[in-house]
């Protein structure tokens, strides 16, 4: 019976199937995983009041339960805690996250279920989400207007005047990173300017009447916009609200702190879906605050795309026509044959001696004969001699030129030879095949390399830890002063930021659901450009059907 | 211009021609002392044939015989295969083919090729009519548009394409696919055109579309077709040459070698002794 079983090969069927199962159960559990660790992150949870009594003095603890576990009742005992009067085996405790960072010695605190006496959610605790110390947990008690003391509508006024403030630091933001950054890039053009006529012995008084004629130009346009940011900022200051935090003490709160706040145990289930997605929204487009550990990710997505698609302008070129020297005009001897094998073990290689190969080569080698030849009046700082998105993408290009070049000779290969001898009987010759006919034809493979390039260049983090990706970028690589495209910066990376809140962050609980957060942001970014990709190649392979006959 | 006048079938009634002593008005092609050799391998020994002008000259017989290997000889496609090694001469216009100073795309335009799968390039009908042409920097319109027509016209394809010409050529059929890539290769109007078992791939209905535009073709252009189908060499060729493990056996006109064939293996081969 068994025997029959075996040899009508269903258990084969079994196995395999079983095996592709196990795969997608993994795939799509990491995935769901992180998707719920993450995105919950930003659902307005309840706040509690806890009044504690017991191992601890008797006091409130406001805030929003975290986390919870089951802790045995000796491990607690013996980290001296008196527990004589209960006598199950295992205590419950929770992880109450507090905020008011600046008043308290720990904005996390655990807290044993034997402690709390009593515990409610009233619906008038409000939560600020502030631009420093991060969230802050209290009552309203009065809003300042002006100087002004608020009696009627206090939250709508509020709201009227966190909206003014947070208008107004945007503006003052946009005024300081926009016109007045333009002005001091201008002036340390000038500066360069000066230098390499200096360089040059070509600094005559014609030159610096001039230069400081357009300094002082820049100086005087700077001094205006200056007076301006500081008036946004004064204007940005004038408003308070003041807030009983958990100790009872009135705690006064500039509002231009404050980002935003909500009344969580007050809110429906609507309000609260809306509130989900702002944050959610404010994650994916907003800069990081706090060492990376609150606000959004905004740089490290468009640094993690801008290299991602430098790297691809760069690799498929170069892979392209590396392969097809390899199919089409290469002896077919030993020694290609050696070249192909040493091309496809390069893709074995760990990505990190790539990393020290570009910090070697490119960075120290190339980048700083290109300062040398051409920027001789940065020195002694360095302008291409020093890690930037350039180099990251050149590393990354030849970390994954073998994937190119391996898809790409077996596309060539695909190509039917009656196609190219079509062509070839035809008059044209080797290359004109290749161009018109034999390229686009492969044009499918060489998307599927490039899918796999890009796959494998978006999620590497260690090289670029090398050759330049930082914790914090100042700037973004592509901005409003020419020549528009920087690629001497240093950029920030989704890959590098979840290393860098996971493991070098000062406040480990706080940054815990940010790296659940980014990771997800990390898998959704590759899999977009992936599906853009994978449209791309099949649009292309609809165009070459009949090749599959 | 390439048009198609009413047909007489000559192999019926034109004087025979004297394969052996053709002047040169009526030659095409001079084969001469040709060898083969694959690696080790000998394909084709010391083949020696006249190829005239304005015919339809048909190589048959069994499978491996060299037939294929020595069509490809004509317009050099041999050249592809590294392995492969070539003595002898191929005379076109009193000119050796193998001579170092020839230009081997130059002569492929003067020597086009049809191949037994049919081959049409990923691109429009239009396209891949006109592909010869833009390969030689012609990019006035109304020329392609002219040469497009004609060749199709030629190609007996014209009437059932012309309201598609930009559509990709691979939604013909076969036989229209196999027809596309005739016209494709008369647009650049060759002197020879070299047939590989061109209905090999085809259904009875598609082959006989094909077989009628061949008896079309030899009034401007001299036709050399390899077939494994005696019947087709029968009704389509003028003369006939019949190989056999890589030697040419008997060349003669058509209606000779196959009603009195002078060696004993054409004749067995011609009535199914073997092949």
């Amino acid at each position: 019976m068994l025997k029959q079983w075996f040899k009508s090969g269903s258990p084969w069927i079994w196995m395999t199937g079983g095996a592709v199962s196990i795969s997608l159960i993994s795939v799509l559990g990491l995935l769901a995983m992180i998707a719920w660790k993450g995105l919950s992150f930003f659902w307005p949870s309840q706040v509690v009041q806890l009044e504690l009594q017991g191992s601890v003095a008797q006091q409130t603890v406001i805030g929003e339960i975290y986390d919870r576990e089951m802790v045995p009742k000796s491990r607690l005992e013996a980290t001296g805690v008196d527990l004589s009067g209960y006598d199950k085996e295992q205590l419950e405790r929770y992880l109450i996250k507090t905020g008011n960072r600046e008043y308290v010695d720990l904005d996390f605190r655990w807290v044993i279920e034997t402690d709390i006496k009593s515990n409610t959610m009233p619906a008038a605790i409000a939560v600020f989400e502030r631009s420093k110390n991060g969230n802050f947990y209290g009552y309203v008690e009065q809003v300042i207007k002006d100087g002004q003391v608020i009696t009627d509508n206090k939250t709508e006024v509020l709201e009227e005047l966190v909206e003014r403030a947070v208008e107004l630091n945007e503006q003052a933001l946009d005024l300081q990173n926009g016109d007045i950054g333009h002005i001091n890039y201008q002036l340390e053009r000038l500066r360069l300017q000066e230098k390499s006529y200096l360089l040059d012995d070509a600094l005559t008084d014609e030159r610096v009447a001039e230069l400081a004629q357009q300094r002082a130009d820049l100086r005087a346009e700077y001094g205006v916009l200056e007076k301006q940011l500081f008036a946004l900022r004064k204007q940005a200051k004038r408003d308070q609200v003041t807030v009983k935090d958990m100790r009872g003490e009135i705690v006064t709160l500039p509002l231009y702190q404050v980002l935003d706040f909500w009344f969580p145990n007050d809110m429906s289930f609507v309000a609260k879906l809306g509130h989900y997605f702002v944050q959610l929204g404010k994650f994916v487009s907003d800069d990081p605050r706090e060492a990376n550990t609150e606000g959004g990710v905004f740089p490290a997505i468009f640094g993690t795309v801008f290299m991602v698609m430098l790297m691809a302008v760069i690799v498929t070129p170069f892979g392209v026509v590396a392969a097809i020297y390899l199919h089409e005009y290469a002896a077919k001897n030993a020694v290609t044959k050696m070249i192909r094998i040493a091309v496809i073990n390069l893709a074995g290689v760990p990505s990190i001696v790539y990393g020290v190969f570009g910090l070697g080569f490119f960075v120290y080698v190339l980048g700083g004969s290109l300062d040398q030849l051409f920027y001789p009046e940065a020195s002694p700082s360095p302008v291409f001699g020093t890690p930037g998105v350039l180099w990251s993408a050149l590393t990354l290009a030849i970390l994954t030129l073998p994937v190119v070049i391996v898809s790409t000779e077996e596309g060539l290969s695909r190509i039917p030879s009656t196609v190219r001898h079509g062509s070839l009987a035809l008059g044209a010759t080797q290359a004109e095949t290749l161009w018109r006919i034999i390229v686009p034809m492969a044009s499918p493979a060489i998307m599927t390399g490039l899918i796999l390039a890009v796959a494998r260049a978006a999620g590497e983090v260690a090289p670029l830890m090398l050759v330049g990706v930082v914790k914090m970028a100042p700037t973004l690589p592509l901005d409003g002063n020419f020549p528009y495209f920087h690629l001497d910066r240093k950029f920030m990376h989704l890959g590098f930021h979840i290393y860098d809140v996971g493991f070098q962050s000062p406040n480990v609980e706080a940054a815990r659901p940010l790296v659940y957060a980014t990771a997800f942001l990390l898998v959704s970014v590759i899999i977009t450009l992936n599906i853009t990709a994978i449209g791309i190649r099949n649009h292309l392979r609809e165009k070459f059907r009949s090749l599959d006959q | 211009m390439i048009t198609v006048a009413p047909q007489v079938n000559q192999s019926s009634t034109s004087l025979k021609l004297d394969l052996d002593n053709l002047s040169t008005e009526q030659t095409a092609l001079e084969i001469k002392n040709l060898d083969l050799y694959y690696g080790e391998k000998q394909a084709l020994s010391s083949v020696n044939m006249n190829i005239p002008k304005g015919q339809v000259t048909a190589f048959i017989g069994p499978s491996g015989c060299g037939k294929s290997t020595l069509l490809r000889c004509i317009n050099r496609m041999n050249d592809l295969v590294d392995i492969c090694r070539i003595e002898g001469e191929i005379l076109l216009h009193g000119q050796n083919i193998y001579d170092k100073k020839v230009d081997v795309a130059a002569l492929r335009r003067n020597v086009g090729m049809v191949f037994q799968r049919p081959n049409p390039f990923p691109k429009s009908i239009y396209e891949n009519v006109v592909y010869g042409l833009r390969l030689q920097g012609i990019k006035e319109k109304r020329k392609l548009d002219e040469v497009v027509e004609q060749s199709l016209r030629g190609a007996a394809l014209w009437d059932e394409v012309k309201d598609r010409l930009h559509d990709s050529a691979f939604g013909l059929s076969g036989g229209q696919q196999q027809r596309l890539v005739i016209a494709r290769s008369i647009a650049i109007e060759p002197e020879v055109l070299l047939l590989d078992e061109p209905t090999s791939a085809l259904d009875p209905i598609s082959t006989l579309v094909i077989e009628e535009l061949i008896n079309d073709l030899k009034n401007k252009f001299t036709v050399v077709i390899v077939t494994h189908n005696m019947q087709q060499a029968a009704r389509v060729s003028d003369q006939t040459a019949f190989m056999y493990m890589g030697e040419l056996i008997e060349y003669s006109d058509t209606n000779t070698l196959f009603t009195t064939p002078t060696k004993k293996k054409t004749e067995d081969y011609i009535t199914g002794r073997y092949g």
